[in-house]
């Protein structure tokens, strides 16, 4: 379990750099990697070489996630204006503009089948469910408010369950959100149905990833500086590990389900051992907060993506 | 058999005497002696008969007769045998006087014996001494040889004995002239010499005394046992022991033979050799040697019990094997016997060290006080200065503890024991430079001494850790090298400095050698985790526990029932909870947690291992579980000052404004007022107590900064050093407007905060950056924040972006502003705060672009995209807060969509224009530009043409040259030429180069000052308030506040409608805005150079100052 560093492009966009994804490969195309920025675009990488393939423009202040369609044809970015634009990898066609006011947008994704976008829909404190064959919204799945809170427009709490994060599990059928007070919902996304909350951060969850092997495993990524390994069905915490010395921005699991990486604000980027608890390796060639690393879900290789507020993207080969 | 012969008078007979045969009444001989006026020297033979008989009352009784009146009118011309019984009676009772204990008999007997020699000497002032020798080296010794031998046939002096007298009494001075005296007229006089050797040896000169003894024994080669005695102790005391137990075990040798000699020396045996050799065979400190002293003393001790020397020595011995009771009776004999002071302290001392050693320290320090006061100097016997130095450290009495150690040291001075003492003293006195002065000559004196290293890393470790670390190592590798363990105190005390140092791998190396072996290395290291060990660790646990995970104890109780038994001695808890705080900072949160667990399972009254799991937990920002801990702490010690402040901390974070204040009280009294963090939280909350309070009333605030003020003051008049309440001090300076100084201070603490690992102080950065920012310094303010995010924060923290935010809308840097706006709402999702200052902030941007007189398309059309953003970012701020999500004023949001519409369209016409003009700009440069395209060419065709004609110059004169020349030199010419031409293409280009001046110009700069900044100063003022101190209790406080000061800031600047907002805005605006009228009058003098108010928009004002 190794992370190699293979190359890194050091002013790939103006500003800095918030979200990325791998946009698997075609027969048309080889797998790209999308990544968003706080200048406005959203790139496409070519992996080989970090050459750029285009630079989509269009959104307003700053693009705070980037999705990708299972097919590799379609791909979803969002920004701070709550525009979702969805739009053809290929031409850069403008396929569909998402919104649903006055719902903000944070992280996308695609379900694994490809028939659903879901965003985490911020301060509605629910998750809005995209169909993506005809770009209507289909559910929204709300967590419930806590019993007996029938908030004035002063309370704080009001914005405790805005939701940030969003993850899909690999078979599809649950959905787990991450909210600004630590909490974790998880939904039964077929009866579109609230199942429980999986506690144990204390802080804003950003980041969300089921184990690609196993859909009960879910791993989460906290500013409380933990990353948390759950299981979503039994409830349970498996455990809770710390070593990032800020926020953990962003987490992922491994395409073989041995190892989670984490971007954190400490500026580094983590391999971490489930099985030890413990970090494995820190790659420290990030100079700002790292607010994505991705694995690259394919099956072939298996590359791992990070980006940084310091403008920079870098690969590691992941073995 | 020996006899005498009595003449008898007027006749030719005489009478027999029998010396063994002495009459047991004396008056019978008396009466012969009288009746036959016997000649003195008789009298003299038959009273030292008795004497050596033992009849002591005999021997008196006839000297006494014999030194009556009439005697003396009888034999008035006998002088020296007068003489002679005068000083015989002399010399027995100055002896008398000196082993007499009672201190009036043993006056009296020396004022009886002072009579006898004064009367001697009144019959004679010339007459030679008498020969009374007292060999006498002190008073312990009592070697007496009094009217040796030769009595009879030596000349007597009064003077000899008058020192010897004087010696006695102890007036060396004086004996010392006395027997000068003798000596002048006798060099070799043997008792003279004996008496000054004996007064050179009290006065320490123990060669020169040696050297007269030598003297004494050439002269008088069969000289009475002392004088060896006397040898022999000189040795002694000049160290040269072997010589000096050769001496006294001649003595004991020839005792026996010498008896004769030694009136006073009853029994064979002679105890002060005895006892001298006992010391000798004590100094050998061997086993053998040390039993074989003990078996002399005990010998000394059978034959004459009432030696204190010999008692105190036993007293000694049996202290050293531990039996307290025979010192306490030994030294209690030893000083019934003896008067002589240094014996006496001798014998005190022993006792004291005994109830020392039995830890009666007020018995011990009275004893040796006592021991103190016998002797006369120092040099003598030091020792129980020493102990007495250690017993008043012991009690607290560090002033006279020192005096005495520094006794100690003016006759040791290198000391290392002393010095050690002595510096342990200086740091409680609060002299550290002294303390470190001694302990720095410790260990220059014995640089082998690890205890003096340990004590000097002890004392660094406050000033020069790395000076600490230095000498803790070097004691740790003397340890070592001697093979000793090296203590876990040392290891942990390295460890720390390690830590302080932010040397984190070493720190954790040794904190980990400290701790040795034990569950903690399973728990802390996962791969020396078996299996099944991992197995019981790493157990599920229900997520909604996961909450109380600082509080689980199951895991313990897991290990236990899994049959790992789960140990931590006592001695390691310090450490242990050290390497906990070390994971900690090496944000091993989680390991530090099971650590600290690890202590409260075993040791539930720790109470730091419970603050600092609250405070794990309050940094993960889990309030409830943070102060279930602490109360946990409370339970266990409920005047605690750190778990009452970290409560009243906690509190405040919830907003229980009077909790905190009660719970601060508290601790600054469960701690008399000494904490000074309490003092510092009490500041703290008497400050943002003053700018919160909801009715902002100005004579309230005042109240309470004037308290705030107060308690800083308080905080730092007790410890100068305390940054913190320094910089709540500058912070109420900073409030009242006194920006100066309040940055001078600032800029202090700053300096001072760097450098420890565990000093935080990112406030004052803040600060000080508010400072300039207040002084209109915006790089430098810029600057700051950044830094300080970067710094402190990992550039996480929103606050500081809003702070910076400001500091470049303030700047008019609008894009700047935008970006960090937007880098704090993507931090902080849900602040909708955010999202509508940056709303103003486009908002200003496109007005102040489109007032501009001279603006490029490009402007425009950039100032049109952010109106259509800002509109987007209000109606979305509507619209959620028909959703009631966040507390803005929907029509206040309202008037600034109107308004951006409104400028939206304006824009529209601006842009129209700007268009037209742009394309007619274009039109006309693309004009310019073929026109001189065209000039470019018609030139190029020129030069061309002018080329083309000079190469058929130039052919031409080159026909005429290859007419006249050779082929080569026609070749050469040709390259000349073509060079020639290269060289002209390269000038072309660098004309076109100039084209990229357009751009520049666009990037024109706009630094001018705009318009009232008066509210935009006191809304700084509120960003000032929020954060000192600890800016996350006040976050969300401040945001609203923030969220007025935008509504006001932008209704105040750009709206038209803000008219009718006048009464509706929520409370808190309308309470901001009267405060900033006030402000105004208050301030406008200071203000004036970087406000100089322009007034065009203030009449808008009005409205609102009237609400």
């Amino acid at each position: 379990m190794k992370l190699a560093w293979l190359r890194s492009l050091e002013t790939s966009h103006q500003d800095c750099v918030w979200a990325c994804t791998w946009v698997p490969a075609t027969d048309k195309s080889p797998g790209l990697l999308l990544t968003g920025s706080l200048d406005e675009t959203v790139k496409l990488w070519n992996p080989e070489d970090l050459s750029l393939v285009r630079t989509n423009t269009g959104h307003c202040l700053g693009v705070v996630s980037v999705a990708a369609h299972p097919s590799g044809k379609i791909a979803a970015s969002a920004s701070m204006d709550s525009f979702v634009r969805v739009f053809d990898v290929e031409s850069n066609n403008t396929i569909a503009t998402l919104e649903a006011p006055p719902s903000e947008v944070w992280q996308m994704q695609f379900d694994p089948r490809g028939t659903t976008l879901a965003v985490a829909g911020g301060s509605s404190a629910s998750v809005k469910l995209w169909d993506t064959a005809e770009w209507k919204l289909v559910a929204t799945l709300s967590i419930p408010r806590p019993e007996g809170s029938n908030s004035k427009p002063s309370d704080k709490g009001n914005n405790k369950k805005f939701v940030l994060s969003v993850a899909w599990s690999p078979n599809g059928r649950q959905l787990a959100c991450g909210s600004m007070d630590g909490s974790i919902s998880v939904f039964d996304v077929q009866r579109a149905k609230f199942l429980h909350h999986l506690d144990g951060h204390t802080m804003p969850v950003r980041s969300l990833a089921y184990s690609p092997l196993d859909p009960r495993v879910l791993v989460s990524g906290s500013d409380d500086e933990r990353i948390h390994m759950y299981d979503a069905e039994g409830k349970t915490l498996f455990s809770s590990m710390s070593g990032h010395s800020s926020w953990v921005l962003s987490v992922d699991v491994s395409p073989d389900g041995a190892a989670i990486a984490s971007g954190s604000s400490d500026r580094t980027v983590k391999l971490w051992d489930p099985k030890m608890r413990a970090a494995v390796q820190t790659m420290t060639n990030h100079t700002d907060q790292v607010w994505g690393v991705k694995f690259e879900g394919g099956v072939r290789g298996c590359l791992l993506a990070s980006v940084s507020d310091d403008k920079s993207i870098s690969l590691y080969n992941y073995s | 058999m020996a006899c005498v012969y009595i003449p008898v008078q007027n006749s030719e007979e005489e009478v027999r005497v029998a010396l063994d045969q002495l009459p047991r009444d004396a008056t019978d001989i008396l009466d012969i002696l009288k009746a036959e006026q016997a000649p003195l020297d008789l009298w003299l033979i038959i009273a030292r008969e008795y004497f050596k008989q033992g009849k002591v009352e005999q021997f008196r009784q006839i000297l006494e007769e014999g030194s009556s009146p009439e005697i003396d009118e009888y034999y008035a011309d006998v002088r020296y045998e007068r003489i002679a019984i005068l000083n015989a009676l002399g010399a027995y009772f100055s002896y008398l006087g000196k082993i007499e204990t009672k201190q009036k008999e043993k006056e009296d007997h020396f004022i009886l014996a002072t009579k006898y020699y004064n009367k001697a000497s009144r019959i004679d002032m010339h007459e030679p001494s008498t020969w009374v020798g007292k060999g006498k080296h002190n008073q312990n010794l009592q070697v007496n040889f009094y009217k040796c031998t030769r009595s009879h046939k030596n000349l007597e002096h009064t003077h000899l004995v008058t020192g010897q007298l004087l010696l006695a009494k102890g007036d060396v001075d004086q004996a010392f002239s006395a027997f000068k005296i003798v000596l002048d007229g006798d060099r070799d006089n043997v008792p003279a010499l004996l008496g000054h050797a004996c007064v050179e040896f009290n006065r320490g000169k123990y060669s020169s005394s040696l050297e007269i003894y030598k003297r004494v024994l050439q002269v008088y080669p069969e000289c009475p046992a002392a004088v060896r005695l006397g040898i022999g102790l000189c040795r002694y005391k000049l160290g040269q022991f072997e010589r000096a137990k050769q001496a006294f075990e001649r003595v004991l040798q020839a005792s026996h033979m010498l008896t004769t000699f030694c009136m006073f020396f009853l029994d064979p045996e002679n105890v002060e050799a005895l006892v001298a050799l006992g010391i000798v065979d004590l100094q050998s400190n061997e086993a053998s040697g040390i039993r074989g002293a003990m078996e002399k003393m005990q010998r000394a001790f059978d034959v004459y019990p009432y030696c204190a020397t010999a008692l105190n020595y036993l007293a000694n011995h049996f202290f050293f094997t531990g039996q307290h009771f025979l010192v306490e009776q030994l030294t209690e004999t030893a000083l019934a016997a003896t008067s002589h002071g240094s014996t006496r302290a001798h014998s005190y001392y022993n006792l004291a060290r005994s109830y020392h050693s039995k830890g009666d320290y007020e018995k011990a320090g009275l004893y040796y006080m006592a021991s103190v006061k016998e002797v006369n100097k120092p040099q003598e016997f030091i020792l129980p200065f020493y102990g007495l130095g250690q017993v008043q450290l012991k009690l607290g009495d560090f002033k006279s503890s020192l005096s005495n150690f520094e006794k100690v040291l003016e006759v040791y001075p290198e000391n290392c024991e002393t010095l050690k003492a002595v510096a342990h003293i200086y740091l409680q006195l609060n002299q550290p430079t002294k303390a470190h002065e001694a302990l720095k000559k410790a260990v220059r004196i014995d640089p082998r001494d690890p205890e003096a290293f340990l004590d000097l890393g002890e004392l660094l470790i406050s000033t020069d850790s790395g000076a600490a670390l230095d000498a803790f190592k070097t004691a740790r590798n003397l340890l070592k090298k001697a093979n000793e363990e090296v203590s876990i105190e040392l290891l942990n005390n390295i460890g720390v400095i390690h830590f302080e140092r932010g040397e984190f791998e070493l720190a954790q190396q040794t904190f980990k050698e400290a701790l040795g072996d034990g569950i903690w290395m399973k728990l802390i290291d996962s791969e020396a985790q078996s299996d099944s060990f991992r197995k019981v660790l790493h157990q599920p646990m229900d997520a909604s526990l996961a909450a109380r995970i600082y509080k689980d104890m199951q895991l313990f109780h897991n290990l236990e029932k899994n049959g790992i038994t789960v140990e931590l001695p006592w001695d390691k808890i310090t450490t242990l909870s050290n390497l906990a705080r070390l994971f900690e900072q090496l944000h091993k949160t989680e390991t530090a947690s099971i650590l600290y667990r690890l202590i409260l399972f075993k040791f539930p009254e720790y109470v730091d291992a419970y603050l600092r799991l609250a405070a794990i937990a309050k940094a993960r920002n889990n309030v409830p579980l943070s102060i279930e801990l602490i109360r946990d702490a409370l339970e266990v010690d409920d005047k605690n000052p750190d778990a009452l402040c970290m409560l009243g901390d906690l509190e405040l974070k919830n907003d229980d404004w009077v909790k905190a204040k009660d719970t601060f009280r508290a601790a600054k009294d469960a701690s008399n007022g000494k904490d000074s963090y309490a003092t510092l939280c009490l500041g703290n909350w008497n400050y943002f107590a003053a700018v919160r309070s909801e009715k902002r009333a100005p004579k309230l605030e005042a109240t309470h900064l004037e308290k705030a003020k107060e308690l800083y003051t308080k905080v730092l008049v007790e410890r100068p050093a305390n940054m913190y309440a320094a910089n709540g001090a500058g912070v109420v300076l900073a409030e009242k407007g006194q920006f100066d100084i309040a940055k001078e201070l600032f800029t202090q603490v700053q300096e001072a905060a760097s450098g420890s690992v565990f000093v935080q102080m990112p406030d004052v950065w803040i600060n000080l950056a508010h400072v300039h920012f207040a002084q209109g310094n915006f790089p430098l303010a810029i600057k700051m924040y950044q830094n300080c995010l970067r710094k402190f924060y990992y550039n996480t923290d929103s606050q500081i972006l809003l702070y910076l935010a400001r500091t470049h809308y303030e700047a008019e840097q609008w894009q700047d502003c935008k970006k960090t706006l937007l880098k704090a709402i993507h931090l902080a999702p849900s602040n909708y705060t955010l999202r509508f200052d940056t709303g103003v902030t486009l908002q200003k941007f496109s007005a102040s672009t489109l007032q501009k007189t001279k603006r490029t398309v490009d402007e425009v059309r950039a100032t049109v995209a952010e109106l259509k953003n800002a509109v987007r970012l209000f109606s979305q701020l509507s619209a959620a807060s028909n959703l009631q999500i966040h507390g803005f004023d929907e029509k206040k949001i309202e008037t600034h969509v109107g308004y951006c519409k409104h400028l939206l369209e304006a824009a529209k016409v601006h842009c129209d224009a700007a268009e037209l003009e742009d394309q007619q700009n274009r039109h006309r440069l693309e004009l310019a530009r073929q026109a001189a395209i065209r000039e470019e060419e018609s030139r190029l065709a020129e030069e061309q043409k002018k080329v083309k004609l000079e190469k058929r110059k130039q052919e031409d004169e080159l026909k005429k040259v290859m007419q006249q020349e050779q082929h080569l030199e026609r070749i050469k010419e040709h390259w000349k030429s073509s060079s020639g031409s290269k060289r002209k293409d390269r000038g072309q280009e660098d004309e076109e180069g100039g084209q990229g001046g357009e751009r520049r110009r666009r990037k024109s700069s706009n630094k001018k000052r705009k318009r009232d900044k008066k509210p935009m100063d006191d809304d700084q003022q509120d960003y000032e308030e929020t954060n000192y101190y600890q800016p996350d209790n006040q976050t969300n406080d401040n945001d609203n506040d923030d969220n007025d000061n935008r509504l006001a800031a932008a209704g105040l600047e750009d709206s038209d409608a803000d008219d009718d907002t006048g009464g509706a805005p929520s409370s808190n605006t309308g309470r901001r805005i009267r405060g900033w009228s006030e402000s105004e009058e208050d301030e406008p003098e200071k203000r004036q150079p970087s406000s100089s108010p322009v007034r065009d928009n203030s009449a808008e004002m009005q409205p609102s100052d009237g609400e």
